[in-house]
């Protein structure tokens, strides 16, 4: 019987495997965001719920807003992860009604938000790397600022830090992407024509795992201006630098009551940027599915993630660690 | 050990496969594989299709199917610098025209633009009905701040469905008179209306700039250019051929018989055709927009995101209106070219 489920387990996915030896985790719906790094995490917070904890995992495919959403009505699912919080206010609503707790930064340095030029071009013409330079050579940039599309956080922070930066007068255009593809598409046609490009992105994401790019300076991140750009209607743009992000794992209040020590384990999982950068650029250059890459972080960082565990999963994980 | 192992093994092949053999992405499967102390072993399990996959677990020489896709990927990578010399300049005049549509529609003050379509919808469609519809729908748009995005749109169809029309009558003619042609152009058309629109408008970046229009137009047009052709062609097709043999009586050229007979008698169809093309491009409006068109489809996208479901169901309710707009005149324009053809 048993080894008739191991069997099982074997030919199937990770997910697929539950056995009767481990029975203190019962159902557990984790979301995996339609980016790469999200996909990473949750493909590795699954693995050790699963073959550590003995969690029967349900994978949600989602993004941030619907999931915040789901979890605001019916209070599932039960692991939001990778959630860059600096952008959702119903986050935070959620975390003072009690519904959501905050467990760790998955990112441990968190997300760098930023607007980049290709390393090639920076090499090439250093003075870009400031804004100043920048305006003062808007041909070398290609006359074009790529934005991110309409009805993002980002949108209405960039359009005023562009304002405040007087780039259309130095004859820089703003160009806004119609969705997240187009404007990955955009660098990586840039890259593969060493042609300029100038615009926003953001780290750490398999687009800028694998093409590197220079961060534009701006004047440190200053919370008055920042929060004034981020309103439609903002009087004084200034020029700022965007925060940090705090991007988060978070699990439903229910789920930490109900499994604490999983949640205990969720809230050590945490990446530096270095590590899913390294991940994220090997699984590009290896052509790799998010599960392989997983599967790479699982092997070769073994050190990190042991020490989230509690002694019961390093057992069932004992000949990983060995 | 892996299932096909015996395979290359009987067949003398195994120091060939295992030439080069390196540990590329190790699967989760061989992860689980260790963490049962089995090493990856599976061979008690059922046996796998011979796919590129599992054969490559067995010789390393086999390609995985991710270096096939790989492959397709560089090869496109390869030949961009030639298909941008050719495409580029050829598609130039659609970023033109979309470019000088958008800006005639939104340069133009509304009091001269709505007097102006709601006279050409009565020139086209002669009802008064019909006239006074569009009349109200272009106030109500006004009325709600949604005019001047909804023109947008408005501008990117016209361009494109005109532009559907004038090259698709003419392919559909061609195919009418050559089975060959029609054996040909067929399955490109099944594969218009059915591949997804992402799939090569992406590729489509790396041949030309993201800012340029052409790349919604080549989008819709694409996609709408289809019902044009095949009732152009279905309705060359379908005039009676007593009426052919009695043009052919008359000693008619094939010029004649075209412009006197075939067009005339087929213009219901293909009228139904640009009624139908006329459709198909409102469909593709929000798609569109995820290539940077402007209109009413920004709007939806914008409503999706940001889960302002307000703005999403106004703009999306403002592309209906457009789409009854256009039904109703290219419909109406389509009764009166019938009751002529039956009064001939």
């Amino acid at each position: 019987m048993n080894f008739r489920i191991l069997t099982a387990g074997l030919c199937l996915s990770a997910g697929m495997s539950a056995s009767a030896a481990y029975a203190e985790c019962g159902e557990v719906s984790i979301t995996e965001m339609d980016w790469a790094s999200s996909a990473v995490v949750t493909s590795v917070a699954n693995f050790l719920m699963t073959q550590g904890y003995g969690c029967e995992v349900a994978v949600v495919p989602t993004t941030t807003v619907p999931a915040m959403t789901s979890v605001a009505e019916t209070g599932q699912p039960d692991i939001l992860t990778e959630l860059w919080t600096s952008y959702t206010e119903v986050y935070e609503e959620l975390v003072a009604e009690g519904k959501l707790v905050e467990l760790s930064k998955v990112l441990s340095d968190g997300g760098v938000e930023a607007w980049w030029i290709p390393r090639y071009l920076a090499e090439e013409h250093p003075e870009l790397k400031t804004l100043e330079g920048i305006k003062a050579n808007p041909g070398l940039v290609g006359g074009l600022f790529h934005d991110c599309p309409s009805g993002w956080g980002c949108d209405v922070t960039n359009f005023n830090n562009f304002k405040a930066a007087g780039l259309a007068d130095a004859g820089v255009e703003r160009f806004q992407h119609g969705s997240g593809e187009t404007l990955a598409t955009a660098i990586a046609a840039a890259y593969e024509a060493k042609e300029p490009w100038f615009g926003y992105y953001w780290a750490p994401t398999s687009v800028l795992g694998k093409y590197p790019m220079v961060q534009v300076e701006m004047p440190p991140y200053d919370e008055e201006i920042h929060t004034c750009n981020g309103l439609e209607d903002c009087a004084t743009p200034g020029l700022s630098a965007y925060p940090t992000s705090n991007v988060v794992t978070a699990v439903t209040t229910t789920f930490s009551e109900r499994e604490p020590e999983v949640a205990e384990m969720l809230s050590k999982l945490s990446f530096t940027n270095a590590q899913m950068g390294e991940v994220l650029a090997w699984q590009e250059s290896n052509n790799a599915s998010y599960e392989e890459a997983a599967v790479y972080f699982l092997t070769n960082y073994k050190d990190t993630w042991s020490g989230w565990l509690n002694d019961a999963a390093k057992d069932n994980l004992s000949a990983l660690l060995k | 050990m892996a299932y096909y192992d015996g395979l290359f093994d009987s067949l003398g092949l195994r120091d060939w496969c295992d030439q080069n053999a390196q540990d590329a992405p190790t699967s989760m499967a061989a992860l689980l594989g260790q963490l049962s102390g089995k090493g990856e072993d599976s061979a008690d399990g059922p046996l796998p299709f011979p796919s590129l996959d599992a054969l490559h677990e067995s010789c390393a020489q086999i390609p995985q199917t991710r270096d096939m896709t790989a492959g397709v990927e560089n090869t496109f990578l390869a030949a961009r610098e030639s298909l941008k010399m050719v495409l580029d300049p050829i598609t130039q005049p659609l970023s033109w025209m979309l470019d000088g549509a958008l800006w005639l529609f939104t340069a133009t003050p509304w009091f001269v633009m709505v007097p102006l379509l709601v006279a050409l919808t009565w020139f086209v469609a002669r009802s008064v009905a019909v006239t006074l519809f569009v009349a109200g729908s272009f106030l109500f748009l006004g009325f709600i701040d949604h005019l001047d995005v909804a023109l947008q749109t408005l501008s990117i169809i016209f361009v494109c469905t005109g532009l559907s029309v004038a090259l698709g009558v003419p392919i559909g003619i061609a195919m009418s008179r050559s089975n060959a042609l029609q054996r040909a152009v067929v399955p490109v058309l099944d594969l218009l209306q059915t591949l997804p629109t992402f799939v090569y408008l992406i590729p489509l970046i790396f041949l030309f700039s993201v800012t340029e229009s052409k790349l919604y137009g080549i989008a819709i047009i694409l996609y709408a250019i289809v019902p044009v052709i095949r009732l152009t062609d279905l309705g060359i097709r379908l005039v009676d051929r007593d009426v052919i043999e009695a043009a052919d009586a008359f000693g008619m050229t094939k010029r004649q018989k075209l412009w006197g007979v075939q067009l005339p008698l087929a213009l219901p169809n293909i009228m139904a055709g640009v009624n139908q093309t006329i459709m198909m491009s409102l469909a593709m409006v929000v798609i569109a927009s995820l290539v940077s068109a402007p209109g009413l489809g920004v709007l939806v996208l914008r409503g999706i995101r940001n889960l302002e479901l307000g703005v999403g169901i106004i703009a999306g309710v403002g592309i209906v209106l457009l789409a009854v707009i256009l039904d109703r005149a290219s419909k109406a324009a389509l009764s009166r070219i019938d009751k002529n053809t039956k009064v001939q």
